[in-house]
């Protein structure tokens, strides 16, 4: 058990900056995800953790103590690998007996024993101890990878997209899985991944990194209802977030966002913002409702597309020379059909458009409800 | 409930600390070793080169230098530009007679019919001759009252020839020892890379009807290439400095027909004893060695690319 | 050559084979093959035809003749005249090539392992160095060897060989395993560094058994190289030292030269590099080219 902290790391690879001056703090026993697209420095951030990687700058502490300079088998770290570094020669059991057995983590072989049999029977692998690595499905050795780390005290656990060879069945009840356990949730966690819907489900907190930097840190709600700018907003939410260009409408201290064709003006309330200012007015397609609904902001357009996305559809409505996307219960769709969908104010985001930096809006009700994300999870991703 | 001893505060303080120097001096620690061993080999490189700047011999335990004598000496030399004739010719000859027969003996095996896939397991056995030995048995072989060349060739009325005594037949034995040891080694190579071929362009030409050379020109060959030309700089380069093959069945012979560039500094350094002349034609020839071995990295480095890739 | 079951390429052609296997370009092409493969075999088996004859029959007859192993009594020291000590050319052989193999492991397990994990200065041109001895001509090294080790007493000892053997047996081992361990995810042994073992401990117990059968064909294809050797062991050597390869060319020579013995003599030089290549035949692609073709 104990706190991460992670000081202005930088990782240079010859020309590469992979990592540029990274902070990060994740408390004791916290569930902390780092989410990016790949190349964002996430895998090189556990390894800089681990001590596999030396940093080029900045400083890694575990539980207070500075560990930049200490060797990656006295740090109290385990990690799961993405290509699980499972030992081919070794059998299941083997492996996860493997660093019961060094001098640091050992246990006797009774009590090894025993405590394997218990991990690998909540990972649902207690019929596998004698296989070998190569004769195991990617989702069996997936949680064979889990339970070497599990088994052995650590005070950090770096799990590097654990779940990013499963198929999607396999990966949601992983995911739900991965929740479950005691061990996860006890112990200070660094989680790696590039699906958002883990990220949503399991972090307690999420970082959001791009090139080697960090965008943002928040928990899920932060980052769904207040990302810092549109790559954040894009980084969440499938189909992603739509974004409307046009600029800003000042009179009478009151600012409204309107297109540059016209078809579309929506009031924003009070916005530091001059008169033409360019922006983009962000709503998620699963924020909106068919139909004009008191309190909300009408947009009007025509049905472009329609496309099934599980018990739902996803409509595309062509607004003059955009589109934004809609998912729906509604069956009766009609592509070229006249539609009206309403846009809830609470959820609207205001972007700027050349910085990409969220602008705050003052809008009445708040944002403290339910998040969407729940909605999101039952009902898959497309 | 999870194994390991916890280590008392001071302990785990010091733990494992490791400062980033000495962490990046472990490979060299690692490699500490190969370079003694290396200096150790390369001390008499070193010597030889000033060897050849001096006029060292047995006679004259106390050498001198003498700058650049030795090599305007060679150089002027009709002795060292007929060796340098019957290296190229022997070089040429033996690579070119190779990879080309190696490929054919790929192409053929690659059939995996039932005779080729029954034989394939025998085809490395020349290469693991030595060729010291290789070239005795085919100097058994060619010898005139016990050898049986001359007679399974006198049935084609070729039953009388005289293998080591004129120039050109002696210059055609050597190759053929050469060859009989070291096809297998192109044909080795180009089988694993025929094998390593993606079958999808091969399956899409054969739905289109090409003929086999249509296929073998634009497709196996160009894909082959990598593995051809790694198989031909190393014969290439191995034949340059051929001995043993040559010193065996004809010792530079008749006269100096086979004087290949290491056999004539064999002859000047250790029956003459004249140390910097023989080791002025090594540092010749391993200077064109030295700038082929530049050539055979590129090669290396891209058909491993090209490995990785497929 | 690896795994030929496996390779999909390998059964489709096999199929197509199968369909073929009778029409007449197929028996041509078989009959090409078979004529290759008399000409690599038929010296090796007429050789040991030549050893298994008494002297009169070397003259007399090709192949009708009732084998006699009087040769390999002779060669061996097994007779009455017992003239050629080839028994000890072998053990000198067996030594110095076992020697100069085991040497080169010791030093080049680990430089290849460094090689292959880690880019440090430097380390680039002891590579491209090690590289150059293998086709560095001999002689170059040789005759200030020769003169070195007429000096320091290393002249026709085991030590002096197993010393210059390195220059065999060092670029091909250290070559070889490297492109072994590049082959080996380095996450394998990063996972048994934070499963608790130290860097040692991880490489003998995760990396070095992963290797061990590229390891082994490596060792033995050195082992085969050394062995064949001949230029070393001819000006190097005097009559203590001397090794088979040197040993069986002496047959050749005198006034009245001993064919059958010759050929004995050849025979069990050659026995010991082909049993062992027979055992390495699926590494020894990318072995002869120092890992640049993975067979």
């Amino acid at each position: 058990m104990a706190t991460l902290e992670v000081r202005g790391v930088r990782k240079e690879f010859g020309k590469l900056v992979a990592l540029d001056g990274l902070d990060l703090d994740v408390g004791d026993g916290e569930f902390f995800v780092l989410l990016g697209p790949s190349g964002a420095g996430k895998t090189t951030t556990l390894k800089c953790v681990a001590g596999l990687e030396t940093p080029t700058a900045g400083r890694v502490f575990i539980g207070g103590r500075d560990v930049t300079d200490v060797e990656p088998n006295a740090r109290r770290v385990a990690m799961a690998f993405e290509n699980y570094a499972l030992y081919p020669q070794e059998t299941v059991f083997d492996n996860i007996a493997f660093p019961l057995r060094s001098k640091r983590y050992y246990l006797p072989p009774a009590e090894a024993k025993s405590l394997i049999e218990r991990v690998t029977a909540t990972l649902g692998i207690g019929h596998l101890l004698e296989r070998m690595p190569g004769e195991l499905s990617g989702g069996q050795r997936q949680r064979v990878a889990l339970a070497r780390v599990l088994v052995r005290p650590a005070d950090v656990l770096l799990l590097d997209e654990p779940l990013s060879h499963l198929d999607a069945k396999l990966r949601a009840a992983m995911r739900a899985e991965l929740k479950s356990l005691g061990e996860l949730q006890q112990t200070t966690s660094l989680y790696v991944t590039h699906d958002y819907l883990e990220a949503l489900a399991l972090g307690d907190r999420i970082a959001v990194l791009r090139a080697g930097k960090l965008v943002q840190v928040g928990t899920r709600e932060d980052l769904w209802h207040r990302p810092v700018d549109v790559f954040v907003a894009r980084a969440f939410g499938q189909p992603q977030i739509n974004l409307l260009g046009g600029q800003i409408e000042q009179r009478d201290g009151e600012a409204a966002f309107v297109t540059p064709d016209g078809l579309v003006r929506v009031p924003l309330g009070p916005v530091d913002l001059p008169s033409g200012a360019a922006v983009e007015l962000g709503v998620r397609p699963r924020d909106l409702v068919f139909g004009e609904e008191p309190g909300m902001h009408p947009l009007r357009g025509r049905i472009y597309v329609v496309e099934p996305l599980g018990r739902q559809r996803e409509a595309t409505i062509q607004i003059g020379s955009q589109q934004i996307a809609v998912v729906t219960p509604f069956e009766d769709l009609q592509p070229d059909a006249l539609a009206t969908v309403s846009a809830p104010p609470e959820r609207l985001l205001l972007f700027d458009r050349d910085a990409g930096q969220r602008i705050p809006l003052a809008m009445p009700g708040g944002v403290e409800e339910t998040p969407q994300w729940r909605e999101v999870e039952v009902s898959g991703r497309g | 409930m999870r194994g390991g001893t916890a280590l008392a505060p001071t302990e785990q303080a010091n733990d494992g600390l490791l400062p980033a120097w000495r962490r990046s001096a472990r490979p060299y620690l690692l490699v500490i070793p190969a370079v003694a061993l290396t200096i150790g080999i390369l001390y008499p490189f070193v010597q030889g080169a000033i060897y050849a700047f001096q006029n060292y011999k047995a006679t004259r335990p106390n050498p001198e230098f003498i700058g650049f004598r030795n090599f305007e000496r060679i150089l002027t030399d009709d002795k060292f530009w007929h060796s340098v004739g019957v290296t190229a010719k022997f070089a040429i000859g033996a690579t070119l007679v190779e990879t080309v027969l190696g490929v054919a003996i790929a192409l053929l095996l690659a059939r995996s019919s039932l005779v080729s896939r029954t034989l394939e397991r025998f085809l490395i056995l020349p290469l693991m001759v030595a060729p010291i030995i290789a070239t005795i048995m085919w100097r058994l072989m060619m010898q005139p009252s016990v050898g049986i060349l001359n007679y399974v060739l006198s049935p084609i009325g070729l039953g009388n020839q005289a293998w080591t005594d004129t120039p050109a037949m002696a210059m055609f034995s050597v190759i053929l020892i050469d060859v009989w040891i070291f096809t297998p080694f192109v044909a080795l190579l180009v089988l694993a890379g025929l094998r390593s071929l993606p079958r999808a362009p091969f399956e899409a030409a054969a739905v289109e009807g090409a003929s086999f050379w249509f296929t073998f020109r634009n497709l196996t060959l160009p894909m082959l290439w990598p593995y051809i030309l790694v198989a031909v700089i190393f014969r290439l380069m191995d034949s340059l400095k051929v001995f043993d093959v040559i010193f065996a069945l004809t010792g530079g012979g008749p006269g100096n027909a086979t004087m290949a560039l290491q056999i004539q500094a064999y002859q000047d350094a250790i029956p003459f004893s004249n140390f910097s002349i023989g080791q002025t034609y090594m540092l010749i020839l391993w200077f064109v060695v030295y700038l082929a071995t530049f050539g055979l990295i590129k090669v290396l480095a891209k058909a491993q690319a090209r490995a990785a890739g497929v | 050559m690896a795994a030929i079951e496996a390779n999909p390429v390998l059964a489709e052609q096999e199929e197509r084979a199968a369909t073929r296997r009778w029409s007449v370009g197929g028996i041509a092409l078989d009959l090409l093959t078979i004529v290759y493969f008399i000409f690599a075999l038929f010296p090796l088996v007429w050789m040991l035809l030549l050893s298994l004859k008494t002297p009169d029959q070397l003259f007399t007859t090709y192949f009708r003749f009732t084998p006699t192993l009087d040769s390999y009594r002779a060669v061996l020291g097994l007779d009455a005249s017992g003239s050629v000590p080839f028994v000890r050319f072998f053990i000198n052989s067996l030594i110095v090539s076992f020697g100069a193999v085991l040497i080169s492991l010791l030093v080049g397990v680990p430089a290849a392992y460094a090689f292959a994990r880690y880019q440090f200065k430097g380390g680039e041109s002891l590579l491209f160095t090690l590289l150059s001895f293998r086709f560095a001509p001999e002689l170059m090294v040789i005759i200030p060897i020769y003169v070195i080790y007429q000096r320091i007493g290393l002249f026709d000892t085991h030590l002096g060989l197993i010393w210059v053997y390195q220059l065999i047996t060092l670029p091909l081992i250290v070559w070889i395993l490297r492109s072994y361990f590049q082959d080996l995810t380095p996450e394998l042994e990063q996972s048994a560094l934070l499963d608790g073992y130290s860097r040692p401990q991880a490489f003998v117990k995760v990396a070095l058994p992963l290797v061990k059968p590229g390891m082994a064909a490596a060792a033995l294809l050195a082992f085969i190289f050394a062995w064949n050797s001949f230029i070393f062991p001819f000006i190097l050597t005097g009559s203590n030292a001397q090794t088979v390869t040197v040993g069986a060319l002496s047959f050749m020579g005198g006034a009245t030269p001993r064919y059958n013995l010759t050929a004995a003599a050849a025979l069990i030089a050659l026995i010991p590099p082909l049993l062992l290549a027979l055992s390495i035949q699926r590494y020894l692609v990318r072995g002869l080219t120092f890992g640049a073709v993975k067979g």
